[in-house]
């Protein structure tokens, strides 16, 4: 209906006003229904009832009208491998089982598997398409079962959580070790110091700590240090090694290099300051705070293997 | 304001109705502020600051309820106070009880705003209030419905305009929902637990929400609509068929669409399908109250081009006419699947909320204030200045949000070819972070368009008060002489 037209009739009487007026001049016009408005309502009407065949919707008595959409989904009998293809009438658990059974049986994604299965870790890492597929896997198997503690990128969390995207590996970077760490879980352990060193001789061994990654100069301190740390009143030197280069086998830290993973000595302002954080470190050991769970029977072998080798190539190679 | 002897007794109470505009802009102003800020924290998170009164999760609620109850809610007061005086020809009836519902409401909502912040919430989305303000506000409420329904009664018209049609629908309403979602137990005197439980709880809180959309923020807006487009325009409404027939569709199928929330949860599927098409039903009747104000301008269409106030009006209608066609659309279950969880409903909620609710109530305070103040506008340019800032702002807001919302519904979606995510979740953060930025700066020129009015407004005031205080000095004078 054009503006003029609707004017026209509005002038010339055929539309008349309710003949009630408010407020001084506040009226209303008699128009009918506009056609279109009118129609377009008929039409969200029959949409509707169109959508009342495709979804359930209404209840009656104890159940409702199922409606006539359907979803076809694949089960995967679990023990004998045998794919069903199942049909339901339209409903959310069945997209969901629909969703699932797509995914599972991605044919890509199956025939990648078996190749990777068959594989070793050297094979895989040495293969770009196989190597692709860990990513694809691992970024979410990552995402859901590492990153909340050891963070997305894999780079942990000082004093609480490994980082695991430097070539630094606690218990071992072989891909053996790390298939290891994954299936049995570790926990870390460090005597406490306290009572067993004096305070000053705790002073002595944390000032020689230091020295060992070239934080602080050779001192008469330093020395007496690693009398402690070689000799028998310490015996540091049995995990962390006579060379301190730590000793996976133990998950002693190796502490000639820069990488501090329980004491934060890079965040001290001073030296006194990473002396205290190691001294207290040393004071009051590591017990039951550094565990990682086991994932075998969380996991599936599949799931773990993939998993050592997403891992292994967050950080370096060993 | 005192009343001068020498002037008359206005015929209306409109004291009233100035204060509670007065409260709306303010509460408006800060509910928005609010808004930018907490925009800007899902930008940069670190303007949380660790401190906890500051935090997303209680500005929140602080900024949903100053804008929705604060500033949304005072505008209907103010509104409905003038328009039922003046369309059913009667002074407010119970004075001391509309007093009531003004230091009632404005006071319930500060208190409330405060709670959230000391961490205090029903953790219900727009009734997050605890059950001592929720007890304060059903009595707050049943004074309005008194005052209003006696009003009424009170009319020297036989018929009872359409605008008051809308105004009772929501009186009801908003009774009705806020008494039966937030029945509760209590348990300490800021602490309370809800007697319904699991899904029944989601569909009661949403039933009550999506409601508080349909009356509070429609119907009752509408009511608004029907008396200052007609005003403004200086014309009949379009159409008094087209009005009772919108009218009843409008508030019949609203009740039942509330369960469109709640797609792909644990609601029954059936229940989530008569949501939707009872949605897809509401789109027409909807859109009654877009034609049946947009046509009123029929035939008066120059006026957008001379009257920055109609401008407001009609731009609002627009707004209406296109969030309630997203509405129905997002609740279609396959769009909802892309749509829900993300800010694609955000965008949705504000293309309703600042380009239909404000919108309309910023237009019908500027038609108000010449009125209540009985003088001119401080500046017509300035209502143009608030005018453009208010719709680019509001352009940016939805624009970034459809980006930011459709954006991350498609990369939780998208697999790989090995039937693997393709994105994790910190991923799409990452991408909204773009948008995020977009959407504070529209929101930010949105309060800069709502201050330029507050200046507006209070520019006009104190120009009303020279002319009266002149015009009293003229009469003394003459007074003197005789």
């Amino acid at each position: 209906m054009s503006d003029n037209k609707l004017n026209a009739a509005q002038q010339s009487g055929a539309v008349q006003t309710t003949g009630h007026a408010w407020d001084g001049d506040l009226q209303e016009y008699n128009n009918p229904l506009p056609r279109w408005w009118l129609w377009c309502f008929y039409g969200t009407v029959v949409f509707s009832v169109l959508y009342w065949f495709i979804y359930p919707s209404w209840p009656v008595g104890q159940t409702w009208l199922k409606g006539f959409g359907k979803v076809d989904y694949t089960i995967v009998d679990k023990k004998t491998n045998k794919v069903e293809e199942r049909e339901q009438r339209w409903n959310t658990r069945a997209l969901l089982l629909a969703d699932l059974g797509e995914a599972a049986n991605n044919e890509q994604r199956k025939a990648m598997l078996s190749k990777v299965r068959a594989a070793s870790h050297d094979q895989i890492v040495k293969d770009p398409k196989m190597m692709e597929f860990v990513r694809s896997v691992g970024k979410g198997l990552f995402g859901d079962n590492c990153a909340a503690c050891h963070g997305r990128g894999g780079q942990g969390v000082v004093g609480m959580y490994p980082n695991l995207s430097d070539d630094d590996w606690l218990w071992g970077g072989s891909m053996d070790k790390i298939h290891e760490t994954l299936v049995q879980g570790r926990k870390g352990f460090m005597p406490a110091f306290e009572g067993v060193l004096k305070p000053e001789q705790l002073d002595d061994v944390a000032e020689y700590a230091l020295v060992l990654s070239n934080e602080a100069k050779p001192s008469e301190a330093s020395e007496r240090g690693k009398e402690i740390f070689q000799g028998q009143i310490g015996g540091c030197y049995y995990c962390h090694g006579a060379d301190a280069k730590g000793v996976p086998s133990q998950g002693a830290a190796n502490l000639t290099d820069k990488i501090w993973t329980i004491a934060n000595v890079p965040a001290q302002k001073t030296l006194q300051d990473k002396k205290a954080v190691l001294k207290t470190l040393i004071a009051n050991g590591v017990n039951n705070t550094r565990i990682m769970p086991a994932w075998k029977g969380r996991l599936n072998d599949d799931d773990i293997k993939l998993l050592a080798v997403y891992v292994q190539q967050l950080g370096g190679a060993k | 304001m005192a009343q001068s002897s020498a002037l008359p007794v206005e015929q209306y109470n409109f004291d009233i109705v100035r204060r509670f505009m007065i409260v709306a802009m303010i509460y408006g102003v800060i509910g928005m502020a609010v808004g930018v800020y907490i925009a800007c924290e899902l930008a940069w998170p670190f303007l949380n600051f660790d401190i906890p009164a500051l935090t997303f999760g209680r500005l929140r609620p602080v900024h949903t309820s100053l804008v929705i109850f604060g500033f949304g809610g005072s505008a209907l007061f103010a509104t409905s106070y003038y328009i039922v005086q003046r369309t059913c020809q009667a002074r407010l009836a119970f004075p001391w009880l509309a007093e009531f519902t003004f230091i009632g409401w404005t006071g319930g909502v500060a208190l409330g705003v405060l709670t959230y912040m000391a961490g205090f919430s029903q953790g219900k989305e727009y009734a997050e209030f605890e059950w001592p303000l929720d007890l304060a506000i059903t009595v707050v409420w049943v004074c309005y419905i008194l005052v209003y329904v006696e009003t009424v009664r009170r009319r020297s018209q036989p018929h009872i305009y359409v605008a008051n049609w809308f105004f009772l629908a929501f009186l009801l309403a908003v009774a009705l929902l806020h008494i039966f979602n937030n029945i509760a137990v209590p348990s300490a005197l800021l602490k309370s637990y809800s007697v319904y439980s699991g899904v029944q709880d989601a569909m009661i809180q949403w039933w009550y929400g999506h409601n508080a959309v349909g009356f509070f923020l429609t119907a009752a807006f509408l009511g608004m609509m029907y008396y200052f487009v007609p005003k403004q325009a200086g014309r009949p409404v379009y159409s008094y068929r087209l009005s009772i027939i919108h009218f009843w569709a409008l508030i019949f199928l609203y009740m039942w669409a509330g369960g469109h929330h709640l797609h792909w949860t644990a609601l029954p599927d059936w229940v989530s399908t008569l949501s939707a098409t009872f949605s897809i039903l509401l789109l027409m009747p909807s859109w009654g109250g877009m034609i049946n104000g947009i046509m009123t301008l029929s035939g008066a269409w120059d006026k957008l081009r001379s009257d920055p106030i109609m401008l407001f009006l009609i731009t609002s209608l627009s707004f209406y006419g296109m969030s309630t066609f997203e509405g129905p659309l997002m609740s279609l279950k396959s769009v909802n699947a892309l749509s829900h969880y993300t800010d694609w409903t955000i965008g949705h909620v504000h293309s309703g909320a600042l380009g239909w609710v404000a919108l309309v109530s910023f237009g019908s305070f500027y038609h108000l204030m010449p009125r209540l103040y009985e003088t001119r506008m401080y500046s017509q340019t300035l209502i143009y200045v608030h005018f453009w800032l208010a719709t680019i702002g509001i352009v940016l807001y939805i624009t970034s949000m459809w980006i930011a919302g459709i954006g991350q519904g498609l990369m939780l979606r998208s697999f790989d070819d090995y039937g693997n995510l393709a994105y994790t979740f910190i991923e799409t953060v990452e991408f909204m972070h773009t948008p995020y930025v977009w959407r504070a700066l529209g929101g930010a020129f949105f309060v800069a368009g709502a201050l330029v009015m507050v200046y507006n407004m209070v520019m006009t005031v104190r120009a009303a008060r020279i002319e009266r205080a002149t015009l009293e000095a003229k009469l003394a004078a003459k007074l003197a002489k005789a």
